[in-house]
């Protein structure tokens, strides 16, 4: 058991959510259990007998497209002995084979083999003892979503004014879809939660990434990537939103002077790619090459999936204080060939040049919170501000220096961790997909 | 202009800290799609039988390794990038055989990105170089080809060995080069760095492989 009174206040979190093993097993199992949380997206499994792998927590799990085009949330767990069935992280397959004792499995799950049958005792049930699967499964968009509790919301629910900024992102496609490409890998040593503060962190640019500033002012001058944090980043317009359910919602947008074309940093093949946008779109070309740059947004969706640019960030925890970070590249279907092949320059732009630092700091944070006699973290910047204002649509608003949103995903955390949700797993058969919205 | 709210005198900055370097003249971009085109078919002939390499082009190949393998070492980035032609690329890939079009990698660098690279670490503000890596990188297996026009195709195996902050890391690679010119003076066209774990868990890194 453990003691969550007191971890938690208005204005600061106590330094064990960070580290403590016990706080995040519990984490593992009421948060990664008992939330919706993002497993993968339907780009990656796009025709039938597709598979990727993915985690829910720290549960393996196994994203199958069934031959009839249904997707299934698998564990990824043989039901005789417990050996991963899936030793690759994407392919196509009908069936999966356990390699210890030749259990085979359908990508819906049903135990379709069980060699030397014989000998298992009267009522042995096969058709019982397929993959378990993750009971409540959802779609929004191409997103993929799942959780272990019969009791969470619907997943539109849950996302609530997410999902609108979720349509901003996608549609940004011309064809309405994004396609996942591959992804960066990266592995800090450092608490998961502490790349999740950083996603609505309005004030740590100025500082934390002085190195992109600079350099983009002193090679390539004028209103640049990240400029917008040159000076004082409240004076510009960007704001920070606490969606509810933990999301966030960062608006860079008001804080460009030019377009996202314009304020993009030069990257490889800029010239030449720019050059046959314009002879093959003559009258659209400002609004094709719009469509290259990263979204201006960051996008948080409560607990793993961080939309940045035009990444999925995928945050993976290992142990309280080791994380991994997926960061997948999204392309945009539908746009001209060359958009995309920007965009895979551009995703190598600020990931390489920028995120060290993050993960950089992050780590240093990690260091200074193993003190143990200074117990808080101050989480108060805009705390009673005049400036927060609520919308109608409740969501909370406040300028993109404040902390209002950190601290809204640090209740809703707080509340998943306190009321221990109940969590299931689904045995063999249909499981229905929601779609949300 | 809005003035920046930092304090130039804090403690934080590096001692890498170095005098801005004026633009390159020329700064313009040399990727397009042949250059892609080049890049791709290095990559999916990647696994190809090359035969048996040339020994009389390895102690020249050789010299060019370990030299740019002390440059790097010696963190002298501005005399590693004069190494390199105009048209260079860099390319750290997460996916050996993989199209650049089509998929993001590491990085893939012209000229002006490398530029940039080596930039970013001379304000002095790159929190992750601060303090710098110490590195030592060993240069093995050399195998060289002669191609047209000049050129001489590489492959070797690199093991860098990254210290900083009280942590050993190892970075293992298989490296193809197109080397533009061999002797005193040496240069680089093509340098690709193949991790062997790019599709794994990569420890954060932020100096030059």
């Amino acid at each position: 058991m453990i003691d969550l009174e007191g971890l938690v206040e208005p204005h600061r979190v106590h330094r064990s959510i960070y580290v403590d093993p016990d706080v995040f097993a519990a984490e593992m199992d009421r948060v990664f259990g008992g939330a919706w949380v993002y497993l993968a997206h339907e780009s990656q499994v796009p025709e039938p007998n597709d598979f990727v792998t993915a985690r829910l927590g720290l549960r393996a799990v196994i994203v199958t497209r069934d031959s009839d085009g249904e997707l299934h949330a698998l564990f990824n767990r043989c039901s005789h002995r417990a050996s991963t069935v899936c030793q690759q992280e994407c392919g196509a397959a009908r069936n999966f084979q356990c390699s210890y004792h030749g259990w085979t499995y359908s990508n819906r799950g049903d135990l379709v083999n069980v060699p030397f049958a014989e000998g298992y005792p009267d009522g042995f049930d096969q058709a019982g003892h397929g993959l378990r699967q993750v009971p409540r499964l959802g779609t929004y968009r191409g997103l993929v979503f799942a959780t272990l509790n019969p009791d969470a919301p619907s997943l539109a629910d849950w996302l609530g004014p997410a999902a609108a900024l979720i349509d901003e992102f996608v549609d940004r496609s011309p064809g309405g879809r994004i396609e996942l490409r591959n992804r960066q890998r990266m592995i800090y040593k450092g608490n998961w939660k502490l790349a999740w503060d950083n996603a609505a962190d309005g004030l740590h640019p100025t500082f934390a990434h002085r190195s992109f500033l600079v350099l983009n002012e002193r090679k390539h001058g004028g209103a640049r990537s990240l400029s917008q944090f040159k000076a004082n980043p409240d004076d510009t317009g960007m704001y920070g939103d606490d969606l509810g359910h933990g999301h966030m919602f960062v608006d860079q947008r008001p804080g460009l002077t030019r377009s996202f074309w314009e304020t993009q940093r030069p990257v490889p093949g800029r010239e030449w790619y720019a050059e046959r946008v314009r002879s093959e779109y003559p009258d659209s070309s400002a609004e094709v090459l719009e469509m290259a740059p990263g979204s201006m947004v960051n996008l948080s969706i409560f607990p793993n999936l961080l939309i940045k640019g035009n990444h999925f960030e995928v945050v993976d925890p290992i142990s309280v204080n080791e994380t991994r970070l997926h960061t997948w590249v999204a392309a945009a279907a539908g746009a001209p060939e060359e958009v995309n092949v920007m965009r895979m320059r551009i995703a190598e732009d600020f990931p390489s040049l920028g995120n060290p630092d993050d993960l950089e700091l992050f780590e240093r944070c990690q260091q200074g919170l193993g003190i143990a006699e200074i117990e808080w973290v101050d989480m108060s910047k805009g705390l009673g501000h005049p400036n927060q204002q609520v919308l109608d649509n409740g969501v909370c608003r406040g300028p993109v220096t404040h902390e209002g949103p950190m601290r809204g995903y640090i209740r809703a955390w707080l509340e998943l961790m306190e009321s221990d949700p109940p969590r299931t797993v689904a045995g063999p058969g249909p499981v229905p997909c929601e779609t949300a919205g | 202009m809005a003035v920046s709210v930092v304090d130039e005198t804090a403690e934080t900055r590096s001692a890498a800290a170095a005098a801005p370097v004026p633009v390159e003249a020329g700064a313009v971009s040399v990727v397009d799609d042949a250059l892609y085109q080049r890049l791709a078919e290095m990559a999916a002939a990647r696994a190809d039988e090359m035969g048996p390499g040339h020994p009389e082009l390895r102690p020249a190949a050789e010299q060019a390794l370990y030299h740019e393998a002390r440059l790097l070492d010696d963190r002298r980035y501005r005399a590693w990038l004069d190494r390199f032609t105009p048209d260079c690329v860099y390319w750290v890939p997460l996916d050996l055989s993989g199209d650049p079009r089509e998929q993001v990698s590491y990085l893939l660098d012209d000229r002006r990105r490398m530029a940039d690279r080596i930039g970013l670490l001379e304000t002095g503000w790159a929190h992750a170089q601060n303090p710098p890596s110490r590195t030592v990188r060993t240069v093995s297996n050399v195998e060289a080809w002669p191609l047209d026009g000049g050129e001489t195709r590489v492959r070797c195996s690199v093991v860098t060995w990254e210290y900083r902050r009280g942590r050993l890391t190892p970075f293992a690679s298989r490296n193809d080069y197109v080397l533009a010119a061999l002797g005193d003076d040496w240069a680089i066209r093509v340098k690709i760095v193949g991790l062997v774990d790019c599709d794994g868990d990569v420890p954060k890194f932020s100096f030059v492989l």
